[in-house]
């Protein structure tokens, strides 16, 4: 349920949608977004993933109404934003520092919000009560801020954003200051309530297995630009672009030229020697002939084979030499050079597992209808790949 | 070098202490019984603080000096809360520049201030008056009460304001519950110091008064230059009472950080 | 991220009244250059030349400045004891800092009226040098020029200490440790860490007090008395006794074109003396 008054009945689509429309945003010369579209479901967990100065965190303050844009439109609950304060809308927020009220005890952060709405003392008593309850924090009303701890303080934003229902909660990077332990464990706390209460949440983060692990869907941004938006398997599946590719998951990128073209199918040559690949792994461009552009694979999509092994139907082999071996969590990780190119497998480890030791030479197979094949990345979303590194 | 260092220590007692000194020799004379100013005082009486009292005159400088200084301090440090909230939320382009300008009264020397605020004064006809006399009070402590209210002001995270507007307060209901009670130790220390400097001031003020208002320290001072009587040091021990309280006050609500620390909140 | 905040309207009101206050000070100081260079309407230095010319004034110029470069040095030197002391005194800075922040608080007028106690001719000083028997008749202690200088240096070194002192507690106490370890004495440490790291706030003293003495009125009238003038007491006299406010326009002008060339100059001084530092 919406909490800001609405005028009844001019809307009738479902509380918690938003749509954004063609916004763009600039901070004298720098467009920090550009031309953004985006809808949002009502009810669903979508995080805003991208490297910093992507864009997200300004455009979670566009729909929190912080800052205004300098063209598009943004609709809350089918309801036109432009012009209106924060405070007229129908949302929640929790910020990266959090920013909960150091003189205010934990009651009151969480109370101050239903004052404004001037509740009964009685009912914001027993509001007040069971969201600090809905967050583990109970029997904690009295305490100052200064006397929790990391995780506690998460709560009692969360707690005293939520306690106000809004049909739209946005989250800029929570979670970001926490230890890992910490992190992991609210992670899972704040998708279990979001699914309770069904309010929409806007998440950002610059961390894509969080982004994964907690959407239902992540829109991926750089360059002030909407990269890719869906469900997390199918951005990882299927990415339209090498950036996606890049930022979702682990990659194997081979820089390749496109040695043919023909009616469905097309030749790339590359450190891999001569493939054939569908025409329709040529992922958001057109292939021509002599082109550069990126092979890649997934490190799943790679099988390390004996080096005596027969290339099976149809896949491609080539041969490999073993760098470093890496377990990790039930898996297998293979560093791998072929030539110059490094090459990384990874593998589910069971009993008959072939597990090469550093220094053998092996066979890496691959079924060319995995392949996918992006342009290269532009200079502007290399650089987010520079920082990272 | 023990030597040398408790030489140093020994020095800095001895200077320390000759600051209070006057001051506190002033307080003991006020309690002569005699007819002159006497230190150490032969005879302790209350008479000069009697007569003070029963003196008309004393009492109602000293009542305008305390409305004037409580007007002052409090219109002062109003008006800088609400420049440095404007400044530091939407402005901060233009912070340095107007303190600059909040600041450049503090190079001016004080006799031509004095003459440069008779123009002023004269030019509202408020010369003689209560409000002529807060006017230039306000432009005299506009730099004192300005620097700990900012300070105060910058260090709150913007972030809380906008919490709270996203919670549904407005711009009005976030001022009032988040940003005020946050800057109160630097309104404090702005509203006593002011108030101080307001009680104290003489070079200026001077040049303001007329014949139906003076404040305490310009009728200390006319009546220094033609009066040896005891009257005096007892009016001067309660004026320094007046500032005594007041520093306590700040040490007490505010501290005293503020005085030595070039960023302290 | 830049955080330029849209503002409800309304809000710019809020720096309306400083701006006010402003405006009524620069309009004021407009004011005064208008009435030291204006006669009759007309553009005139007639009052210019009046200060000029007069051999008389020259002198008081000249006590102005050299006083108040006197007072602001011993100022400075005579605080250098007590910041020091107030630095080490970790737990008792505060009480301390009282002790200095009330005689700096306590009105002018109050604190130059103890001297006039200590100094006059049968103050407390004469008073007891005359019962040890060291003097017959009272020794002149005011109505001179150094009456003038004892008043005011007791008036500013307060503000010399706590400006002092606010560049000593900049010095990272681990940095005079560290100076320490590596086996500089006391002494060296003084004088190659904290006495350099402490001018910042001396020079500021020194400049403040310097500005604070050639603008003075009360101490120079009252412990100077009428013969022993400083600009601030002629301004004075040209107010309070003639009423010619051009004439205290022009000495007030003067006032601030000294001050502004004094600045000037002690500015250069420090860039100097602080040269090759950050």
């Amino acid at each position: 349920m919406p909490v800001s008054a609405q005028p009844p009945g001019q809307d009738a689509s479902a509380p918690g949608s938003i749509e954004i429309a063609g916004v763009s945003k600039r901070y004298g010369n720098a467009e920090v977004l550009s031309n953004v579209s985006l809808g949002i479901d009502p009810g669903s967990f979508v995080t805003l993933l991208g490297p910093s100065g992507c864009g997200k965190t300004t455009l979670l303050r566009l729909i929190a109404g912080f800052i205004e844009s300098d063209g598009g439109r943004i609709r809350i609950d089918g309801r036109d934003m432009t012009g209106l304060a924060p405070q007229q809308r129908p949302i929640g927020m929790v910020f990266q520092n959090l920013a909960l009220f150091p003189h205010f005890s934990v009651a009151e952060n969480v109370a101050y919000g239903l004052k404004l709405r001037r509740l009964e003392a009685r009912e914001i008593a027993s509001k007040v009560e069971r969201f600090l309850d809905l967050v583990d924090l109970a029997g904690l009303g009295d305490r100052r801020i200064s006397q929790l701890s990391g995780g506690q303080k998460q709560r009692v934003a969360l707690a005293r954003s939520l306690v106000l229902e809004p049909s739209i909660l946005l989250l800029d990077e929570p979670l970001s200051a926490l230890d890992l332990q910490l992190r992991k464990q609210l992670q899972v706390g704040l998708k279990d309530i979001q699914k309770a209460l069904r309010t929409t949440f806007v998440f950002v983060t610059h961390d894509q297995e969080e982004a994964t692990l907690m959407s239902d869907k992540v829109v991926v941004m750089s360059a002030g630009r909407i990269q890719q938006a869906g469900a997390p398997h199918d951005i990882y599946v299927s990415p339209e672009n090498l950036f996606v590719a890049k930022f979702i998951g682990d990659l194997n990128e081979i820089p390749a030229r496109i040695a043919a073209v023909s009616d469905g199918r097309m030749a790339l040559e590359s450190a891999l020697g001569h493939i054939e690949v569908p025409r329709a792994a040529a992922r958001g461009f057109e292939p021509v002939q002599g082109k550069a552009c990126s092979l890649c694979l997934r490190p799943e999509m790679l099988e390390a084979k004996p080096a005596s092994a027969l290339p099976a139907g149809g896949a491609v082999q080539v041969k490999a030499q073993v760098v470093d071996r890496f377990a990790v969590a039930g898996a297998t990780r293979l560093l791998l050079t072929c030539g110059e190119q490094r090459l990384s497998t990874v593998a589910m480890t069971h009993a008959a597992a072939y597990l090469p030791a550093p220094g053998e030479i092996c066979q890496v197979s691959f079924d060319p209808g995995h392949v996918q094949v992006f342009e290269p990345l532009g200079a502007d979303m290399a650089k987010a790949f520079g920082e990272r590194a | 070098m023990v030597q040398r260092t408790s030489t140093m220590r020994l020095l800095g007692i001895a200077l320390l202490l000759s600051l209070p000194a006057p001051i506190i020799i002033v307080a003991g004379a006020s309690f002569n019984g005699g007819g002159y100013i006497q230190f150490p005082p032969d005879s302790y009486s209350l008479r000069w603080y009697v007569e003070t009292f029963t003196d008309p005159r004393w009492p109602r400088a000293f009542a305008v000096s305390l409305g004037i200084a409580a007007a002052t301090a409090v219109i002062i440090s109003a008006v800088n809360f609400m420049a440095a909230y404007y400044v530091v939320r939407y402005a901060p382009r233009i912070a340095s520049a107007l303190e600059l300008a909040i600041f450049s009264p503090l190079f001016f020397p004080h006799a031509a201030m004095g003459v440069a605020m008779v123009a002023m004064v004269g030019q509202f006809g408020l010369l003689g008056t209560a409000p002529g006399i807060i006017l230039a009070h306000l432009v005299i402590t506009l730099p004192f009460s300005y620097r700990p209210i900012h300070i105060a002001m910058r260090s709150i995270d913007p972030d809380l304001i906008r919490a709270a507007n996203v919670m549904g307060a407005s711009e009005w209901q976030a001022l009032r519950d988040i940003v005020l009670p946050l800057c109160r130790s630097g309104i404090l220390t702005s509203l006593l110091f002011a108030g101080i400097i307001s009680f104290d001031e003489v070079t200026v003020t001077m040049f303001l008064i007329g014949p139906n208002i003076t404040t305490l320290p310009v009728q200390i001072f006319s009546f220094v230059q033609d009066s040896a009587s005891p009257v005096l040091a007892a009016i001067s021990t309660i004026s320094v009472l007046v500032t005594f309280v007041a520093v306590m006050l700040l040490d007490r609500f505010a501290g005293l950080t503020f005085f030595v620390r070039r960023d302290a909140a | 991220m830049i955080t330029q905040e849209k503002s409800s309207p309304g809000t710019v009101l809020l720096i309306l009244p400083v701006l006010v206050l402003l405006v009524l000070f620069f309009g004021s100081v407009i004011h005064l250059f208008s009435n030291g260079f204006y006669d009759d309407g007309e553009f005139s230095t007639r009052y210019f030349r009046q200060i000029v010319n007069r051999s008389d004034y020259h002198m008081v110029f000249l006590r102005t400045v050299v006083s108040s470069l006197v007072v602001a040095v011993l100022s400075v030197v005579l605080a250098y004891p007590i910041a020091l002391l107030l630095w080490r005194a970790d737990r008792w800075r505060n009480t301390l800092l009282i002790v200095v922040l009330v005689p700096w608080l306590v009105s002018l007028v109050v604190r130059t009226y103890g001297w006039i106690v200590l100094l006059g001719p049968r103050g407390v000083i004469n008073e007891f040098l005359a019962w040890l028997g060291i003097i017959e008749s009272p020794v002149k202690l005011m109505f001179n020029d150094l009456g003038i200088i004892i008043g005011l240096t007791h008036v500013l070194v307060p503000f010399a200490v706590i400006s002092i002192l606010a560049s000593l507690l900049e010095i990272e106490s681990n940095l005079e440790e560290a100076s320490g370890i590596l086996g500089a004495s006391a002494f060296q440490t003084f004088r190659h860490i904290v006495w350099p790291l402490s001018l910042p706030g001396a020079f500021t003293a020194l400049m403040v007090i310097y500005l604070a003495c050639i603008g003075a009125i009360v101490t120079p009238i009252l412990l100077g008395g009428m013969t022993h003038n400083f600009v601030g007491s002629q301004i004075y006299q040209e107010v309070m006794y003639t009423f010619n406010m051009s004439k205290a326009a022009a000495w007030s002008i003067c006032l601030l074109g000294l001050s502004f060339v004094s600045l000037l100059l002690l500015k250069s001084i420090e860039r100097r003396l602080l040269k090759g530092r950050n």
